[in-house]
C-alpha cells in the first residue's frame, strides 16, 4: 500500500482554507442564485417557495407595469449598457491620456501628479458619492459656485435633479472612482515599453502619432484589452455611486440593473422577490461573461491582424 | 514547559466562555436605527439602564442607518435570524405583519397602557383589528417660515393654500437667491411625506377606510397640482433635495418656509434665523382649516423571538411615561402620550404648534400593505409632475395602478 508522504499531501492541506473561502463565498452563493432563479420566492414568505421552472425568466421580459413599451429588465438594461459603455469609454481615454502624460519625460513634478491620481482610489466610494452629491448642490456646491462667479450660468445648475444630467452626473463620478485604476496599471505598462524602440523609430523619422500607433499602442494593447474588460466587469455591478447620489432617479433615469436587481429583491415584495431578482442576476451575469468573451476576441483579433 | 502554558491557555479560554455563556442569565437583541438625530450613544445608555433594572440581563444592540433598516429588517427575518425587539417605521406594520415576522402585543398591552395614548395613535399600528407594536416616536409637521422675510414683504401667516402660493410667490426672488418655500422632490421616503402634508391637508388619502384606492382622486391630484405649483418658488431643482437636508437652506436665512420637525427649527433659531410657525393649512377640499401627515415609529416583538415576556418588559421599559418623556424632549419628537403634553417643558411657543397639530392628523400609512412599493410608486408620480414629464392626473391614476396590485395580493 502506498503511504502518502507528508510532502504530498502538504499542498493540498494548504489549499483547504482557500478552496473553503472559495466555496464560501463565491460558489455557494452562485449555486443559490441560479437555484433561487427557479422559484417563486419572497421575503414576504421568507421560509416557502415554489418552483416554478423559467417563468422569472420570462417575468424579464414581460413585466411592463411601470412602462407599457419596455419590461422593468429590459428597461433597466438599456440603460445600464449606456451608462457602462460611456463611463468606461471614457475612464480608458482619459485614463490613457493621463498615463501618457504621466510617463513624459518633460513633465515635471511627477510623483505629485501620481499621488493626486490616487486619491479617489484612497476614498470609500460611498463617502466620494456623498461628498460628489454636494458638490453637485445647486445650492452649496462648489461647480455651481465657479460657474457663477465666472459668470458661465446666470442661475445654479442643478446637475442631479433632471434625468439627462443626473445620468451624465453619475457617469463623472463613477468616472472619477475609476480613473485611478487606469492611470496606474496603464502608466505601468508603458513604462515596460523599452525606450529603444522610440528611439529607433525618432532616428528614423517617425512623428508622435507613428510611435503612439505603431508603438505605443500596440504593445499596450494586453494590458489596456485587460482594464478596459475589468472596468467594464466592475462598471457593470456599480451600486453605491447611483444609490447614493440619486436612488435610481429622477424618474428611473439612473436605475441601472443593480438597482433594479435590489429593487426587485427588498423593495417590489409583491410583485418582484428573491427569485425574479435571481433571474435578473443571472441574465446579467450570463450578459457581462458574453460581453467580455466578445471583447477578448475582438481585440485579440485585431492583435492578430495588426502584427500579421 | 509550552505544553503547560497551553493547557493553561486553554483552561482560561473555556472559562472566558463559560462565563460569557452562561454568566448572563439571559440575553437579549434589539434592533435600532441610528442617524436622523438617532446615536448609537442614546440606545446603549438605554440598554445600560435597561440591565440595572433587570440584572442578569445582557441588551444586545446592533445599529443599522434608517436608509438600511428595512433591508436589515427583512434580511434577518428571512435568515432565521430576527432580533427580539425591533424599532420600525410604523408604515412597515401591515406588510410584516402578513409576513408573520412581529406577533400583536394586545395581550401585554394594559389597559392603562392604552389610556396613555389617543386612539389616533394606537391606529397607526394596529393592523386587521390587532396591534403590533408600541409606539416610541411620533412626528406631525407644520409649517416653518422666516419672520424677518415676512415681514420684510408685509406678509401675514397663510391661512389657505391661495395664500400660501401668494406669499411664496411674493417672496421669491431667484436672482438673488431668495426663494418662497423650501421643498424636496428626491427619490426618498420623505420626499412622500412631505406630499401627503398636502395630500392629507386636501382632505385625500392614498387609500380610503374601506381599502379602495383613492390616490387618485380628484382630492389628490389637486394636491399634487398644488405641490407642482408651489414648487416654482421653491430652490431650483428640487428633485436633488431630500427634506432632512433643506435646514440647512433655511438656516441661510435666503428662505420664506418650509415644512419640518421642531428640532431643525430650534437649529435655524440657533443660526439667528427669526423663526415662526403655522399650522398647514387645509386644502379646498378639506373640511378641515388645518392638517397633517402623523408619522409615527414603533417597537415590535418579533415572531422569531424565544423570549417574548423579557422583550415586552424592554419595550414597556423604552416607552414608559419617564423613559418616553426623556426620549421626546431629547430628540425633539411631538409627544405620542396624553399625560406628556402637560409637561413645562412642552408648553414652550414652539412646540405648540406641532401639539395642536396633533388634532388634524391623519396616519402616514394607514390600510397600506406594501409600503415601500406604495411610496415608489407615488416617488414615480411626484417625480413625473415635477419634472413636467407628466400632469397630476395621469402621474396618480398610473400610482393608483400600481397600489391596487399591492393591495390586493
Amino acid at each position: 500500500m502506498k503511504v502518502l508522504s507528508r510532502k504530498s499531501v502538504t499542498p493540498y492541506v494548504l489549499l483547504v482554507p482557500l478552496l473553503v473561502a472559495l466555496g464560501t463565498l463565491m460558489v455557494y452563493p452562485l449555486y443559490k442564485v441560479v437555484e433561487n432563479s427557479f422559484y417563486e420566492a419572497s421575503f414576504l414568505a421568507p421560509f416557502q417557495r415554489e418552483y416554478v421552472g423559467l417563468d422569472n425568466f420570462r417575468w424579464l421580459f414581460s413585466f411592463k407595469l411601470f412602462d407599457p413599451r419596455w419590461s422593468y429588465f429590459v428597461s433597466a438594461l438599456g440603460r445600464t449598457l449606456l451608462w457602462v459603455t460611456g463611463s468606461v469609454a471614457i475612464k480608458v481615454i482619459i485614463g490613457l491620456l493621463g498615463a501618457l502624460l504621466l510617463n513624459n519625460r518633460l513633465l515635471a513634478g511627477k510623483k505629485f501628479y501620481r499621488t493626486l491620481v490616487i486619491i479617489p482610489w484612497a476614498i470609500p466610494w460611498a463617502v466620494g458619492a456623498m461628498m460628489w452629491a454636494w458638490t453637485f448642490n445647486s445650492q452649496f456646491g462648489i461647480i455651481n459656485s465657479v460657474l457663477l462667479r465666472l459668470h458661465l450660468v446666470r442661475e445654479p445648475v442643478p446637475f442631479l435633479s433632471q434625468p439627462t444630467s443626473a445620468f451624465l452626473a453619475t457617469m463623472v463620478v463613477d468616472v472619477w472612482a475609476g480613473l485611478p485604476f487606469m492611470f496606474i496599471m496603464l502608466l505601468s505598462g508603458l513604462q515596460t515599453i523599452p525606450e529603444t524602440l522610440y528611439e529607433a523609430a525618432s532616428i528614423d523619422g517617425a512623428g508622435v502619432g507613428t510611435r503612439l500607433f505603431k508603438i505605443t499602442l500596440p504593445l499596450l494593447r494586453p494590458i489596456l484589452l485587460t482594464v478596459s474588460l475589468l472596468s467594464l466587469i466592475w462598471t457593470f455591478n456599480s451600486f453605491d455611486i447611483i444609490w447614493i447620489l440619486t436612488g435610481g432617479g429622477p424618474l428611473r433615469a439612473t436605475e441601472t440593473l443593480p438597482l433594479a436587481i435590489y429593487k426587485t429583491s427588498f423593495l417590489y415584495l409583491r410583485f418582484g422577490g428573491i427569485g425574479k431578482a435571481s433571474a435578473m442576476t443571472i441574465a446579467q451575469v450570463t450578459l457581462v461573461t458574453l460581453l467580455a468573451v466578445s471583447y477578448i476576441r475582438l481585440l485579440k483579433r485585431g492583435s492578430e491582424q495588426s502584427w500579421g | 514547559m509550552l505544553r503547560r502554558t497551553e493547557m493553561l491557555a486553554l483552561v482560561v479560554l473555556l472559562m472566558a466562555w463559560a462565563i460569557a455563556t452562561f454568566g448572563a442569565e439571559q440575553v437579549l437583541r434589539v434592533l435600532m436605527p441610528i442617524g436622523g438625530g438617532y446615536t448609537i450613544e442614546d440606545q446603549e445608555a438605554l440598554a445600560k439602564e435597561f440591565e440595572q433594572v433587570y440584572p442578569g440581563v445582557k441588551v444586545e444592540m446592533e445599529f443599522v442607518g434608517w436608509a438600511e433598516l428595512w433591508n436589515k429588517i427583512i434580511t434577518s427575518i428571512g435568515a432565521g435570524a430576527a432580533p427580539d425587539v425591533m424599532y420600525i417605521g410604523s408604515r412597515w406594520v401591515p406588510a410584516l405583519a402578513d409576513m408573520g415576522a412581529i406577533v400583536p402585543l394586545d395581550e401585554y398591552i394594559t389597559e392603562e397602557k392604552r389610556a396613555m395614548y389617543p386612539q389616533t395613535i394606537w391606529d397607526t399600528v394596529t393592523y386587521q383589528g390587532k396591534t403590533w407594536g408600541v409606539v416610541r416616536a411620533m412626528s406631525t409637521k407644520v409649517f416653518i417660515y422666516n419672520k424677518d422675510l415676512f415681514a420684510k414683504h408685509g406678509l401675514s401667516v397663510p391661512t389657505s393654500w391661495d395664500e400660501l402660493l401668494q406669499a411664496a410667490k411674493t417672496i421669491h426672488d431667484p436672482g438673488s437667491g431668495v426663494y418662497g418655500i423650501a421643498m424636496c422632490g428626491k427619490r426618498f421616503v420623505s420626499t412622500v411625506t412631505q406630499f401627503q402634508q398636502y395630500l392629507y391637508a386636501n382632505g385625500g388619502r392614498i387609500v380610503d377606510e374601506k381599502g379602495n384606492v383613492v390616490i387618485n382622486d380628484a382630492k389628490a391630484v389637486r394636491a399634487l397640482e398644488f405641490y407642482k405649483e408651489l414648487s416654482k418658488y421653491a430652490q431650483p431643482g428640487i428633485t436633488e433635495w431630500v427634506r432632512e437636508d433643506l435646514i440647512k437652506l433655511f438656516e441661510t436665512g435666503r428662505v420664506g418656509m418650509y415644512i419640518d420637525h421642531v428640532h431643525n427649527a430650534k437649529r435655524a433659531m440657533e443660526k439667528g434665523v427669526n423663526v415662526g410657525f403655522f399650522l398647514i393649512p387645509g386644502g379646498p377640499d378639506s373640511d378641515k382649516p388645518y392638517g397633517t401627515c402623523m408619522v409615527t415609529d414603533c417597537v415590535s416583538i418579533t415572531a422569531q423571538s424565544k423570549n417574548r415576556e423579557l422583550a415586552w418588559k424592554f419595550v414597556e421599559y423604552m416607552t414608559s411615561f419617564e423613559k418616553q418623556a426623556e426620549w421626546d424632549l431629547r430628540m425633539g419628537f411631538v409627544p405620542p402620550m396624553l399625560k406628556e403634553r402637560d409637561l413645562p417643558e412642552f408648553q414652550t411657543w414652539y412646540w405648540k404648534p406641532y401639539i395642536e397639530a396633533i388634532d388634524y392628523g391623519y396616519p402616514e400609512a394607514v390600510g397600506i400593505k406594501d409600503w415601500e412599493g406604495t411610496q415608489d410608486a407615488i416617488l414615480d408620480a411626484i417625480q413625473a409632475v415635477l419634472l413636467d414629464q407628466a400632469d397630476a392626473k395621469t402621474a396618480l391614476d398610473q400610482a393608483a395602478r400600481i397600489i391596487a396590485i399591492l393591495q390586493k395580493k
